[in-house]
């Protein structure tokens, strides 16, 4: 029936987009890995910072040590760059190595996350 | 002896200064809490560096900490947790040691606790009452489109349709219908009322927060309605909403549905949020083949604005407002409104079609305020004001549904708190006065082979052709109000004992004076294993017409004893919960019994005739005895299965005979499995629900070819769910029911349904088969 295919249709678009919406379907993907260093301050910065990153373009697997500061990025090389991926950490209100915090994402981190926190 | 003073002096100088130096390049403490006992413990993790620098370290597992000086310029030291007040400190060049004291922030007045990443579905560890959590994070594993479609993957709470022809659901707990269990929005009670058939349908799934389901007695607070348990709904709320949050549905039914909800917040006190739901189903369908509409039309509109004022810690006010509109049509499929006439003319030719049309125009309304003292007691004054408008009218074939009712309710609260938790007590008043005006218009139709001897055969003609017919108007005008107090003492030995005593005397007007004690008793064993126990009273006012809906799609014929009594109960429940690790991930196992002995109650017995319905006092035993048995586990990191079974016996008296009570199936089983990957980027989510055979209404005085099994038949139910998170959205594809099954001819006589056994209300099982379904789910922070 004319609905069925309709429908059909629609599931199939939901799937296509499920599958490879947001990654980019070329092919020689290169999987490098980068670690860079942040002003992450205790572990709701771990899961700002992994959660944050983990759905942007190109990015395979985010895993951040709280101890150390150190993010270590999984990322395919034909869909971003490391000064991309530091780019994207400075958006989240995070020094990456480098690069300093945006300062409006910055404001919006809650006290125990910013590096120098006055009293809250 | 002079120069021995003047060594030791030097000495002692000499000490001091080194020491001296030596405090000046460390900075050594422990930051410590004290418990609900007086106890002093470490706290591990706390955040504590220098102020104006990042130079800082956290606490280790018993709480002390080491920090160099050198360099430091204004030595102030920041101490913070989150659920802590956090605290600056001034160090001074002697202080070596520093022993800091945090205080956790004192929770407001709820009394479920969540901190962390809470699990999808979590029995309250804090809470002395049997209380099961279901976040967002469970909500959003299934359709769930609206808060009856939300216990799809939950154990304790069976949800099914009430008849085959207008779409109402209904819920079963602890083995009894949902009627018994009061339904609350943010602790309010408003799913009450003429809003038992629907109200269900009435609160949209991305609206929600959170669901709480405590099963059993609860608390006096919130009045004398609840004898199964409560189900309490939480909204979103503006201070914590999402700038906009949006959702579409649509499935293979062709129904669709748009959610938006979007917060501001005005200042650091004030905030608001606006929540809109819109659903549409105007696809007519009959895969059974019997003529029928599978699914009813509807369109829904519902709106809610709602504003929070908020002065931490000391004052809390929450005002809402909520409206909705909704048309449910439905019957058989060339069933056309606007040529229908309420008369008999095209009933003995059967050319005339059955249909049935409901619209409801409701307003709701509360107020919540609450004042916080920190006089040492930690006391609060808590005022709940709410009120609703409820307009409901139908027709179901040519008979007229009318309801209307207006409620206004109070409730002032006072809590206080002695001894560091350990002794807490509320005490209050409330008042209700509930307005109806309700009336059901039936045509009773008879036809000539009832008016025969029974020495005569009826012929065909006989049996189709319409002698007579009369109105019968069952109105049900009513008012009552009721004015209560209630106090309820609770004993807190933290990790070990709970127990809460409460006791409330109402004064109602239609059934005078009346106390409901209540008792909760939580015992912790070791620190994995507790033991919950509950015993009280529950009472209720049946609202007849309302909450037998069903009952109307059929032509039976109403009938009300004189004299009618309130409904009144007891209600015993004993749970055991073991928590343990397994796979290296926790793990529960929950086993509970409940009893509900009904004291008076009105039965429906739609089994002493087919073509009658009665409706009298209970003349003997009811109840409702249940045990279920539930594990939740991990297998694999990210996921969760959920494992339970429950065994159901429920028999009532009636005609002075215990019988098993209709609809009820005799056991259920659920098993119920959830997967995410990493970052939860894909979900999988599947559940199978195993429903065991349910005495139907009797059909043995029918004539043979209509007549039904005893019995339902055993049934399975599938659904599953794979949901794709992306940076701002997510996208989500179902399906329910994916194997299919169907209840063949839930509607007797579906041919002639002007006939004397016409009967869409026994239906057990699912009307339509498989259906997908597929949304996207878009928030802005």
């Amino acid at each position: 029936m004319k609905t069925t295919r309709i429908f059909a249709g629609f599931f199939l678009t939901v799937l296509c987009t499920m599958m490879f919406g947001g990654t980019a379907c070329s092919q020689d993907k290169k999987i490098e890995t980068i670690k860079i260093k942040t002003s992450a301050m205790c572990n709701q910065c771990k899961d700002r910072i992994e959660g944050g990153m983990a759905f942007e373009k190109g990015v395979k697997d985010v895993s951040l040590d709280v101890e150390t500061k150190i993010v270590t990025i999984k990322y395919n090389t034909k869909s971003t760059t490391p000064d991309e991926l530091r780019k994207k950490i400075s958006k989240l209100g995070y020094d990456a190595d480098d690069v300093p915090c945006d300062k409006v994402a910055y404001e919006k981190l809650p006290p125990c996350c910013k590096k120098d926190a006055p009293k809250h | 002896m002079k120069i021995h003073k003047i060594i030791l002096f030097v000495f002692t100088m000499a000490g001091a200064l080194s020491s001296l130096s030596a405090r000046s390049q460390t900075v050594q403490g422990t930051v410590w809490e004290k418990d609900a006992g007086g106890k002093v413990t470490g706290l591990p993790g706390v955040n504590v560096f220098w102020l104006g620098t990042s130079k800082g370290t956290f606490t280790d597992a018993a709480g002390r900490f080491k920090l160099s000086r050198s360099g430091i310029k204004s030595p102030k030291l920041v101490v913070s947790l989150l659920g802590y007040h956090g605290d600056t400190i001034s160090v001074s060049a002697d202080n070596s040691k520093l022993s800091i004291n945090l205080v956790p922030v004192v929770q407001n007045l709820s009394e479920v606790t969540i901190s962390g990443k809470p699990d999808n579905s979590f029995i309250s560890k804090l809470n002395a009452r049997q209380t099961t959590v279901i976040t967002t994070g469970e909500l959003q594993r299934a359709a769930c489109c609206n808060l009856a479609e939300s216990f799809e993957t939950n154990a304790s709470v069976d949800v099914s349709y009430s008849d085959a022809v207008t779409g109402a659901r209904q819920i079963q707990l602890l083995g009894l219908s949902g009627i018994y269990s009061q339904i609350m929005t943010e602790n309010v009670p408003l799913i009450r009322g003429l809003a038992t058939a629907y109200g269900l349908n009435y609160i949209p799934g991305s609206w929600m927060e959170s669901i709480q389901v405590a099963k059993g007695t609860s608390s006096v607070i919130q009045g004398y309605e609840s004898i199964t348990g409560q189900i309490n709904v939480e909204y979103k709320k503006p201070e914590t909403g999402n700038k906009l949050f949006v959702n579409l549905f649509g499935n293979s039914n062709l129904r669709f549905e748009a959610n938006a909800d979007g917060s501001i917040k005005i200042n650091d006190k004030l905030s608001t949020s606006l929540l809109i739901h819109a659903a549409d189903f105007r696809h007519k369908f009959d895969r059974n083949g019997d003529g029928f509409m599978d699914m009813p039309k509807v369109t829904t509109l519902t709106g809610f604005n709602r504003w929070d004022y908020i002065i931490a810690g000391r004052w809390v006010s929450r005002l809402g407002i909520k409206y909705l509109y909704e048309d449910r049509n439905g019957g058989q499929m060339d069933f056309d409104k606007s040529s229908f006439t309420f008369d008999t003319n095209g009933i003995t030719d059967n050319t005339k079609r059955y249909g049935i049309g409901v619209k409801t125009n409701r307003l709701e309304a509360f107020w919540k305020n609450g004042i916080m003292f920190h006089n040492g007691a930690e006391s609060s004054l808590g005022l709940i004001v709410s009120g609703i408008n409820h307009q409901q009218d139908g027709f179901y074939g040519i008979n007229k549904y009318h309801g209307h009712e207006q409620n206004l309710n109070a409730n002032l609260i006072f809590t206080s708190q002695f001894k560091a938790n350990k002794h807490r007590i509320s005490t209050g008043f409330s008042y209700f006065i509930d307005d109806y005006s309700e009336s059901f218009l039936q045509t009773r139709l008879a036809y000539r082979y009832q008016y025969l001897p029974d020495s005569v055969t009826p012929t065909y003609a006989d049996k189709f052709t319409l002698v007579g017919d009369s109105l019968v108007p069952y109105i049900m005008d009513r008012s009552e109000w009721a004015a209560g107090a209630f106090f309820e003492y609770t004993f807190d030995i933290k990790d070990k004992f709970t127990l809460i005593a409460g006791l409330r005397g109402d004064y109602n007007s239609q059934f005078g004076y009346f106390l409901t004690p209540r008792l909760h008793l939580r015992l912790n064993l070791t620190k994995n294993l507790s033991v919950r126990g509950s015993v009280g009273k529950g009472y209720r006012s049946p609202n007849l017409l309302a909450e037998n809906n069903a009952v109307f799609i059929s032509q039976r014929a109403l009938f009300f004893a004189p004299g009618l009594s309130n409904e009144e109960a007891w209600n015993y429940g004993l749970n055991l919960t073991w928590n343990f690790t397994m796979f290296n991930q926790k793990a529960e196992f929950s086993v509970d019994g409940y009893r509900t002995s009904f004291v008076k109650q009105v039965v429906v017995d739609q089994d002493s005739l087919p073509t009658a319905v009665f409706f009298y006092n209970l003349d003997g035993k009811s109840y409702a005895n249940v045990l279920q048995a539930q594990l939740i586990f991990s297998p694999v990191q990210r996921s969760s299965v959920t494992a339970a079974f429950r065994l159901n016996d429920v028999k009532t008296t009636e005609g002075g005979v215990l019988v098993k009570k209709a609809m009820v199936n005799a056991y259920k089983g659920l098993l119920t499995v959830s997967y995410a990957t990493k970052f939860e980027k894909w979900k999988f989510d599947l559940t199978g629900q195993l429903n065991g055979p349910a005495r139907l209404p009797d059909t043995q005085k029918m004539p043979v070819a209509l007549q039904r099994p005893a019995y339902s038949p055993v049934w399975f139910n599938l659904l599953g769910q794979i949901t794709r998170k992306f940076k701002y959205f997510d996208i989500y594809l179902g399906g329910e029911n994916l194997t299919n099954y169907r209840q063949m001819d839930p509607i007797v006589e579906y041919d002639k349904p002007w006939h004397t056994h016409f009967d869409a209300s026994m239906a057990w099982g699912p009307i339509i088969g498989i259906s997908v379904y597929a949304g996207i789910r878009m928030t802005i922070k």
